[in-house]
């Protein structure tokens, strides 16, 4: 049972306080994905986790043992670095030993071990080779491949992938996938986007400032996003936001007034406003369908992607607004489009970034 | 890369590089042309560049006019070495502990130790001489050998210091995550890296102790046996006369080793300079 526990975790680099009282329960066997702009601390936390960085206050459980001050290797973790970190001038082979060297195995279970990595890894052809003769998606297995013969408990990446082009990016991806499921370990990975966190996650922290917005599941992120940092962040392209006046509220939700004139009534639950409240009125480009809805922008850009058409443009008020629309809509650049939004569709953030909870959205909330 | 220059540049780049190397080479070539020359062509008035009877005679003679100068080439290279040597001991680890971790006085002692640089052994004679009478050293290999060491191991730091800042602080932190103790990781990761960093440094503290042993070897040691090659040369200025072509015939001949070092070592100290980019 490897599950991964922090309790407030709190770090400071001299008087710069960069990660906030994080407390977070990761499962056995679950993939998670902290994710966040740079500089949130996604490293920090990660490396309080491998024991590379002291944590300032707060305690580290894996498998439900306090291992806070223990060594990397008696906590039982392995990493695999943005950098790959393999070391040039040994072989593949002495590369993915180099754990098992340290630890003085004998050469037939080693010979073994490396084996049976290089073979889930397709490194088998490559062992005599340096890392210097490697592409990188080879270099950034043979990273993973030193980080899977010691047998961790749990995995760190830090970003893995960051360092490879788009396609290469796709495929590795589906190979992490792939791994995780065939190692069955837990395993937590540090990315900064969020295509990433969205394929691979089983739960996605968000962290933003070195605390957390949210942790949970993708389509709970995508539908039920906490905050409009979190609603901002997870979705592509990004979620407008329209701001917008309290009229009412009443057992059927919220009605909104947003700047231009268009008024909606949103089902949501409406406590915490108030008539005349500031609020702001969430809604996603792919959410928009064409039709006299009572949004009208001004194109200014478009991108056909073939599948989808993303329309870049302004509301009256000047308020940008994107669009994601089928491939062959019917759009100019230039023209105004009149654009349709189901009301059940929206979110609402009250004034401080805070959701108001949807009551007819997806129950796709365990 | 290589059109970067027009010709006219690139004349002018080889004349002033052929101007820099006759200034650091001529001497040389005149050292080379006077062991050749009869010692009384040395004299002659006016200076005549060219002699007609040259010879290799003073290479075979100086042995006979010096009959300790094999001894002296030995010394001279046998000192170097011991220094050069327990100078790497001292230093590989000192670099790596200033390059990599953190401790009080940090900053400030590598100051001292730049600073110690600028003091020449000239001005520590004294000092020196009663440390080493008290050690019971004077007239020993080691009355040349330890300060000689003393005044290498900052410049050494210093150098080896930046090369081994280069060497990405994630190969380490790898390392550490996988088990690896610090002496494992210098011994398995650090020093096979830093290896073009480690000749470059050793090449320099080893030149640098054969130009230092001279002022060490004066004062410090009486005994001739021990002498070397610079203090050596002494002998060739007699009562009568200086035999000037031996002289410079036995200085090339002591000059040979390091020379073959360099030369040996030279694609060592290319590579160091362009090495060490280790992720891309
Ligand atoms: N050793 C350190 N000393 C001082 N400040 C640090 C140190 N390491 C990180 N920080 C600071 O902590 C904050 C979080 O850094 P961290 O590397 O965790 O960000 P990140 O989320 O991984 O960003 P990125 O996506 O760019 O990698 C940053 O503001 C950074 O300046
Ligand atoms: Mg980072």
């Amino acid at each position: 049972m490897a599950t991964l526990d922090l309790t407030s975790i709190s770090k400071s680099f001299g008087s710069a306080k960069v990660l906030h009282d994080i407390s977070l329960a990761i499962e056995d066997k679950e993939f998670v994905v902290f994710v966040g702009p740079s500089g949130c601390g996604k490293s920090t936390l990660l490396r309080i986790i491998a024991g590379l960085e002291e944590a300032t206050s707060g305690q580290i459980f894996i498998g439900g043992d306090d291992v806070s001050d223990a060594h990397p290797v008696d906590r039982g973790i392995s990493m695999v670095f943005q950098s790959y970190a393999l070391y040039p001038h040994l072989s593949v082979y002495e590369n993915i030993a180099f754990p098992l060297r340290v630890q003085k195995m004998d050469k037939p279970e080693m010979d073994a071990r490396i084996k049976r990595a290089a073979d889930i890894l397709q490194l088998t052809d490559k062992l005599d080779l340096k890392p210097g003769q490697l592409s990188g998606g080879q270099r950034q297995r043979v990273a993973i491949g030193r980080s899977i013969v010691r047998n961790p408990r749990v995995f760190l990446f830090d970003e893995p992938l960051s360092n490879l082009d788009a396609a290469l990016r796709g495929d590795m991806r589906v190979e992490l996938s792939q791994l995780h499921r065939s190692l069955d370990a837990t395993m937590v990975y540090v990315t900064h986007d969020q295509v990433e966190a969205m394929t691979m996650a089983d739960r996605i922290v968000v962290l933003n400032g070195g605390r957390v917005e949210q942790f949970g599941t993708p389509m709970e992120l995508y539908h039920h996003p906490k905050t409009k940092f979190v609603a901002s962040f997870i979705g592509q392209p990004n979620m407008n936001l329209i701001p917008a006046t309290v009229l009412g509220t009443d057992a059927t939700g919220l009605s909104v007034e947003m700047e231009g004139g268009h008024r909606l009534v949103l089902p949501v639950e409406a406590t915490s406003v108030a008539t005349g409240d500031r609020v702001e009125v969430g809604i996603r480009p792919e959410h928009v369908t064409p039709g006299d809805g009572g949004f009208e922008i001004e194109v200014n850009v478009l991108e056909r992607l073939g599948g989808v058409s993303i329309t870049y443009g302004k509301l009256r008020d000047g308020t940008r607004f994107c669009a994601s629309l089928p491939g062959d809509a019917r759009v100019t650049e230039g023209a105004p489009l009149s654009l349709a939004v189901a009301p059940e569709d929206c979110h609402v953030f009250d004034a401080s970034g805070d959701v108001l909870r949807r009551k007819a959205a997806p129950a796709l909330v365990a | 890369m290589m059109d970067r220059y027009t010709k006219l540049q690139t004349a002018g780049i080889y004349a002033a590089i052929a101007v820099f190397l006759i200034f650091i080479l001529l001497p040389f070539f005149e050292m080379f042309m006077a062991s050749l020359r009869p010692l009384e062509h040395l004299f002659r008035s006016p200076y005549q560049f060219w002699s007609d009877d040259f010879s290799f005679q003073a290479y075979s003679d100086m042995w006979v006019t010096v009959p300790l100068l094999g001894r002296y080439i030995l010394n001279s290279v046998y000192i170097a070495s011991m220094v050069t040597l327990l100078t790497m001991i001292f230093v590989v680890p000192a670099a790596y502990a200033y390059a990599r971790l953190d401790f009080p006085f940090k900053n400030a002692t590598l100051g001292i130790f730049l600073g110690v640089n600028m003091f020449t052994g000239a001005v520590l004679l004294i000092p020196l001489y009663r440390v080493l009478r008290t050690m019971g050293l004077l007239n020993t290999y080691w009355a040349m050998i330890v300060p000689g060491v003393a005044f290498l191991i900052p410049t050494g730091i210093w150098l080896l210091r930046s090369y081994l800042e280069k060497i990405p602080r994630e190969l380490e932190e790898a390392a550490y995550v996988d088990g690896a103790s610090r002496m494992y990781t210098l011994r398995r990761v650090v020093l096979p890296l830093a290896t073009p960093g480690l000749i470059v440094v050793g090449v320099a503290v080893f030149i640098g102790a054969y130009a230092q042993q001279f002022l060490f070897a004066i004062t410090f040691n009486q005994k001739r046996e021990l002498q070397p090659l610079p203090a050596g040369l002494f002998e060739f200025i007699g009562y009568q006369d200086v035999t000037w072509n031996q002289m410079m015939a036995a200085a090339l001949t002591g000059i040979l080793p390091v020379m073959l070092i360099f030369l040996f070592l030279q694609k060592y100290l290319v590579a160091g300079l362009t090495a060490g980019a280790v992720k891309e």
